[in-house]
């Protein structure tokens, strides 16, 4: 069977990226129904920072003992069903997120013609070693900063004040074990390791978090509500114009530097070009098209971009929170993230990363007096990414149009307008609606943070939290897990990529890295994170 | 391998690809790349100038 | 963007084999190693559509089987492409 993109609706029901908008927005649905007082979400088994025992005289506050280690989101935030999501205990509310994602991403792996029992067995050895290794992240000693030790009064002990970053890297970490070490076990979870499904479903669930921060914010004050709204909309604004730029300048620049340094051929400076500058595999794919190479060509390039990107996103993170912008600039360090780290998976989860990083540094220089909205740094880098991946495709379609009627003509050949949509990130869309209703929800009912639609903000928070905390972090560990299992080092030492992987090198630390931080710092220095430590800092004292 | 059991490869396996002349064989550099890069390079120019004037959050506000 | 022209046009899947490029549907099959040698090929087997300077619009979607599995979640898209027949040299 074919696989065409032949009408605007092709590929609906049998591509990841629509299942994404699918998985995404069923439970977006699913959140906005606590607006009627039907709370479905509130099962999702999210991780506290735990250890064996408590010390003496240590209160159960941001450190927990090891038999509450996971918790259901709901039994914490439901409004109608605390009592029974608190019911579940750990296990219970593990064993009910598995059940329900697992019939939800089967259905989906169903649509797109996988293999549905390979991958059901592939997608519960990864969801349960996901919980596993999430589980030990936890542990106070990788976890706990020096200020949650004071909160719940610890006595001083050496820990990695890593916060939820320390799963993330032991997630990619045991990923990348299986995936170079145990490769005929990487190869069969391949059918289940789709980092770019789960962190498109993962974007979507970020679209209710970017809606839901100003409706956090509300409860410290409505002026921080306010300012939150603002900021995510200026995000909004600064990337897109940070990204014009950056495309018309990196694009370029890589191309002269494969075809007069490396003198490599024209086709392949294209496509070269379009992955270490724009969107890595996506735009490797889009360009090979673009400039009707062989498709070859864009299948060697992707081969190098998903390697260099696990690279960026093991360095970038931590150089950017401890060597530069560092805490002074998190916004334009999330920035520059977006526009440096190729694939979607790899920028999202260094965005993640280094929004852990930040706030764990912020909370720690600034001994909790400075509490930082979580997620707002993550959203900076994938508000980049977002407009990148959309501009590929108008990208892609101005330089069929270049090559084909101008630099290799060809006599008799048009370029469909269409070819735009059918490379538009579908994924977006759910990303955009998630964010827009419940932005709408804050500015419309929920009457901008004031008093009187605060009872509508508290309902829509039951809803959201479950899907924007517990959801969206799930799906980031599984592509973590997965961007490890599918990532082989030993690709680099493949002999056919010889100079390929020299032109990246070059290209993307000497060239791209710094250019995208200058571009991000031209259009994000002026934005400052709202600080959410006074009282009463979340409405149901989250 | 059929199709179906093997998530690396497409129709296309890469050991059927030819990839010999996807680094060798460079044309010579012509006019229309410079107009291409120049122009691209111009682009950003105007597009940075206009951006920073605009977005309330650059460094020019 | 998919509002149709009056001239006629006609549906082909494009694929890539490694070696060549191979357009089809379900009456024929032609394949050679660049898309101008392709578009010829087809421009002489379907000689007889566009007679009486009618016009034939072939339009050739890429089957993105031909893409690895693991590529086509980042892309599922190559390209497109319109081929405008009589070709005007």
């Amino acid at each position: 069977m074919s696989k065409i993109q032949r009408f605007w609706y092709s590929g609906m029901l049998s591509t990841e990226d629509w299942w994404a908008v699918w998985l995404g927005l069923a439970f977006f649905s699913l959140g906005l129904l606590t607006l009627l007082g039907i709370d479905l979400v509130g099962w999702i088994a999210y991780p506290s920072k735990w250890v064996f025992n408590m010390p003496e005289g240590a209160i159960s506050k941001k450190i927990v003992t090891i038999d509450k280690a996971f918790y259901a989101l709901g039994g914490k935030y439901s409004l109608t069903a605390r009592d029974t999501y608190q019911s579940l205990g750990p296990i219970g509310s593990i064993l009910v997120t598995y059940i329900i994602f697992t019939i939800a991403t089967v259905t989906g792996a169903y649509f797109q013609k996988w293999d549905v029992k390979r991958y059901f067995i592939g997608w519960t050895f990864i969801f349960f070693l996901t919980y596993l290794v999430w589980f030990i992240g936890h542990h106070a000693f990788f976890a706990a900063s020096a200020v949650d030790l004071k909160r719940s009064h610890f006595p001083a002990m050496f820990t990695l004040s890593l916060g939820g970053g320390a799963s993330f890297i032991l997630a990619l970490m045991a990923g990348l074990i299986i995936g170079n070490f145990f490769k005929p076990l990487a190869r069969y979870l391949s059918e289940a390791a789709k980092p770019e499904w789960f962190i498109k479903t993962a974007i979507v669930f970020l679209g209710v978090k970017v809606g839901y921060l100003p409706i956090k914010a509300a409860a410290t004050s409505e002026k921080i509500g306010h300012a939150l709204a603002d900021l995510t909309l200026d995000l909004f604004i600064a990337g897109a114009a940070a990204t014009i730029v950056a495309y018309l300048i990196f694009w370029p620049g890589v191309y002269t530097i494969s075809r007069l340094i490396f003198k490599l051929p024209r086709k392949t400076a294209a496509v070269l070009a379009s992955a270490i500058s724009i969107c890595g595999v996506s735009a490797a794919v889009a360009t090979g098209g673009a400039v009707r190479a062989r498709p070859v060509v864009s299948i060697m390039v992707s081969s190098l971009v998903v390697v260099y990107a696990v690279i960026e996103l093991v360095i970038l993170p931590g150089v950017f929170t401890h060597i530069w912008p560092g805490i002074k600039d998190p916004m334009v360090a999330g920035a520059a993230m977006g526009m440096a780290v190729k694939t979607d998976g790899a920028d999202a989860a260094a965005g993640e990363l280094l929004d852990e990083f930040m706030r764990a540094k912020m909370d720690e220089t600034s001994n909790g007096t400075v509490i930082w909205p979580e997620g707002i740094i993550t959203v900076s880098a994938v508000m980049t990414k977002i407009w990148i991946d959309m501009f590929i495709g108008l990208w892609a379609f101005l330089l069929a149009m270049i090559w084909v009627y101008k630099i290799e003509r060809q006599e008799g050949e048009k370029v469909p307008f269409s070819e735009v949509w059918f490379r538009f990130p579908k994924f977006v869309l759910g990303y955009f609606i998630a964010w827009f209703v419940y932005l709408g929800i804050f500015f419309g009912p929920g009457h901008g943070g004031s008093a009187e639609g605060m009872s509508v903000l508290k309902a829509a928070e039951a809803g959201a939290v479950p899907v924007e905390k517990g959801m969206r972090k799930l799906f980031f560990m599984l592509t973590f897990m997965s961007l490890g299992i599918i990532t082989d080092f030993k690709k680099l030492a493949e002999a056919q990529f010889s100079k390929m992987i020299w032109v990246y090198f070059i290209a993307l630390f000497f060239f791209i890295i710094p250019v995208a931080s200058i571009i991000a710092y031209l259009f994000h220095h002026g934005m400052t994170l709202p600080n959410m430590a006074t009282p009463g800092s979340a409405l149901l004292g989250g | 391998m059929t199709q179906e059991n093997n998530t690396d490869f497409g129709s296309l396996n890469t050991e059927d690809l030819d990839t010999s002349s996807v680094l060798e064989g460079a044309e010579e550099w012509s006019p229309i790349e410079t107009k291409l890069v120049v122009g691209s390079f111009i682009a950003a120019g105007i597009a940075l100038i206009i951006g920073l004037i605009i977005v309330p959050t650059s460094i020019l506000h | 963007m998919f509002k149709r022209n009056k001239t006629k046009t006609l549906d082909m899947t494009l694929t890539h084999d490694g070696k060549n490029w191979i357009a089809s549907n379900k009456t024929i099959k032609l394949a050679a190693s660049s898309l101008g040698e392709l578009d010829r090929k087809i421009e002489n087997a379907l000689r007889d559509e566009f007679v009486d300077n009618k016009r034939l619009n072939v339009f050739m979607a890429f089957d993105n089987e031909a893409i690895p599995m693991w590529i086509r979640p980042y892309m599922n898209h190559y390209f497109n492409r319109i081929l405008v027949l009589p070709i005007q040299r």
